[in-house]
């Protein structure tokens, strides 16, 4: 293999949508399987694609066996499958004891994101530290979803851990603590395996790009912090010098020379290999395989290269223009990582805001680069990022200033003890969205939503938050909720991709 | 020694912290079991969302809830008889059923109803307007 000399059993690839994460864990995954490993290659991307790679529906609670090449088993860990599972094992066993409206109220409990989020965890851990489910498996190799969700995923052992460790109220969101022994190994385990050098390494991929090199960066120094610090750098799609003159491929070459050679300091000090870029579609087992091939000319150009781009589609300032009639809305630009999202929500608020409209333009991608791409300063365009460590820190301050303002020292200790929930992060990044939400009635607010998985969880949580706020409402009272905003027809959703 | 249990509603969390609310109420029966808790009482707190099994198997409850409906949540039961439904007991109730004084200040004025007013709703767990 062209990397990798000597793989770890667990193998983590991370990086900013569209830098090829998912080729290069599946190329790896083969390459392994060829040597005659038994593999498992896991996705903790909600959006995953692993499918479309290998041409076969992927399972979400078995391991699906990979046509084509023996040993290779592959699982997508899919948040909503998982909660449901989590659900079913609750409350299957009252399910017929406990009258109807009882067991819907609970169903309703279990259905927030953070139920989401720790049964998608919870099999996450159980990945990690389950002999009985990967033991006979060689290696165990992840492909993540775009860097935010990864990193958040990577840090929740150390914070439950955390949690459960400081915790004297006996209880969490994740039950009773008294009965959460079992986790608190497990999650314990987590940490360590991670933090193991000898049994995990991190491939962060990057492109050879400014922003896409500063966010592995930054991966890099946060997965240090949680002692995760046996890492290698891909950098992925570099333009080969073929000697061809063409003025675009030169601009590029010069671009990602200059990328490569300002490379900050925490990753020039990580083992490098770099990947050229692949003149075919990462599709498919053959394509795999000869991608990690030592005989990199293996890779042969696309056979009759199709030319059926329509040549007439309306340009982006016809699309403001529709945008712009109503004077104000939240437009949200959705796409799968690397598609460009960023870029075209960045170029709708500065038109608009060229055009003289008020306009905020911000980011729920944790993993954001907003500020890079708008590197300007229009009076009337802000430009803000929903951090999600910001936000949690804000909105444990505002629950303690407001609902622990007529507590006791002992109620405050109470609260302050469930405000560390790691839960908590969510809800506070959900609050603060619906707080931009809420700013479209007056102006035009341009979102820049994180890659499609997390964004749909996202969106997910408003209907779940608007359910639970119906359910408390008293009658003759109205409220406006985020989901409602989101129907709201002035709301415009624009999918970005690429062809 | 007096043994309570206190049956709840299902809830994610014990405070409400993840929901969109944080309810004072859930904050201050917490404080107040765990008061009771040092004063060397037998507590004991159900969630169904959390303990379902261990839940459905309290016949009072069950039998409380075909009765009345969810809205009897949280169920108080103190040596095996119900002594209160749909509010949560302040602490000096507590205090009385497991048969000791209240040597400490309440904790807690829960916001909406003010420190140890018995709240009026049978449903909300806190008081409606009068």
């Amino acid at each position: 293999m062209r990397f990798l000399k000597q793989p770890t059993r667990l193998l983590f690839f991370t990086g900013k949508g569209g830098v090829g994460k998912t080729s290069l864990a599946c190329a790896t995954a083969v390459a392994l399987a060829d040597q005659g490993q038994k593999v498992l290659l896991v996705s903790t991307d909600p959006a995953s694609n692993l499918g479309q790679v290998f041409g076969v529906t992927i399972g979400e609670h078995e391991p699906t066996p990979i046509p084509g090449v023996a040993g290779l088993f592959a699982l997508n860990i899919n948040p909503e499958a998982a909660a449901q599972a989590y659900r079913d094992r609750i409350i299957g066993p009252v399910r017929d004891v406990l009258p109807a409206e009882t067991v819907k109220g609970m169903e309703e409990q279990l259905s927030g994101a953070c139920t989401t989020e720790i049964a998608a965890f919870d099999e996450f851990t159980g990945l990690l530290t389950d002999g009985v489910a990967t033991g006979k498996y060689d290696h165990v190799i992840f492909d993540t979803a775009p860097t935010g969700h990864t990193l958040r995923l990577l840090q929740l052992p150390t914070a439950w851990s955390n949690f459960l460790e400081s915790n004297e109220s006996g209880a969490s969101c994740l039950g009773p603590l008294s009965g959460l022994e079992k986790q608190r190994q497990q999650y314990a385990h987590a940490v360590a395996e991670l933090a193991n050098g000898d049994t995990t390494t991190v491939v962060l991929v990057s492109r050879p790009q400014k922003a896409s090199l500063a966010e592995a960066e930054r991966t890099s120094r946060e997965l240090a912090t949680l002692g995760i610090v046996s890492q290698q750098l891909v950098i992925n799609g570099v333009m080969p010098n073929n000697g061809s003159g063409d003025s675009l491929a030169v601009a590029l070459r010069q671009r990602e020379a200059a990328a490569m050679h300002d490379l900050p300091d925490t990753l020039a000090s990580l083992p490098i290999v770099q990947m050229p870029l692949q003149p075919r579609n990462m599709v498919g087992v053959a394509a795999l395989r000869a991608l990690l091939s030592e005989t990199p000319e293996a890779m042969l150009p696309p056979q009759g290269a199709a030319s059926h781009i329509p040549q007439s589609l309306p340009a982006l300032s016809s699309l403001i223009d529709a945008i712009e009639s109503d004077g104000h809305g939240l437009v949200m630009v959705l796409g799968k990582g690397g598609v460009g999202q960023t870029t075209v929500a960045a170029a709708i608020a500065v038109d608009l805001a060229a055009r003289g409209h008020a306009v905020h333009l911000t980011t729920t991608d944790p993993a954001a680069h907003l500020s890079m791409t708008v590197e300007s300063n229009l009076p009337n365009l802000t430009v803000s990022r929903i951090d999600p460590q910001e936000e949690r820190d804000r909105y444990r301050q505002h629950v303690m200033e407001t609902k622990g303002k007529n507590l006791d020292e002992a109620g405050r200790r109470l609260l302050e003890e469930d405000l560390r929930s790691p839960c908590t992060e969510e809800i506070a990044v959900f609050q603060a969205f619906s707080r931009v939400m809420r700013e479209s009635r007056e102006k035009f607010v341009v979102v820049d939503t994180a890659p499609s998985g997390h964004t749909l969880l996202l969106l997910d949580a408003t209907g779940s938050y608007h359910r639970d706020v119906v359910r408390h409402l008293k009658p003759g009272t109205q409220v406006v909720t985020p989901m409602m905003r989101l129907q709201d027809p002035s709301t415009g959703l624009i999918h970005a991709t690429v062809r | 020694m007096a043994t309570i249990q206190v049956f709840d509603k299902p809830m994610c969390c014990s405070s409400g912290v993840c929901g969109p609310d944080v309810d004072p109420a859930l904050v201050a029966i917490s404080a107040d079991l765990q008061w009771l808790v040092r004063q060397g009482i037998q507590v004991q707190r159900i969630n169904p969302a959390h303990q379902p099994t261990l839940f459905a198997a309290n016949e009072l409850v069950r039998q409380e809830l075909q009765k009345h409906g969810s809205g009897c949540l949280p169920v108080v039961v103190v040596d095996n008889a119900v002594v209160s439904r749909g509010v949560f007991p302040n602490r000096q109730q507590l205090a009385n059923w497991a048969g000791i004084a209240v040597n400490e200040l309440p904790v807690v004025s829960t916001g909406c109803c003010g420190g140890g007013v018995k709240p009026t709703s049978s449903t909300s767990g806190c008081c409606e307007p009068a």
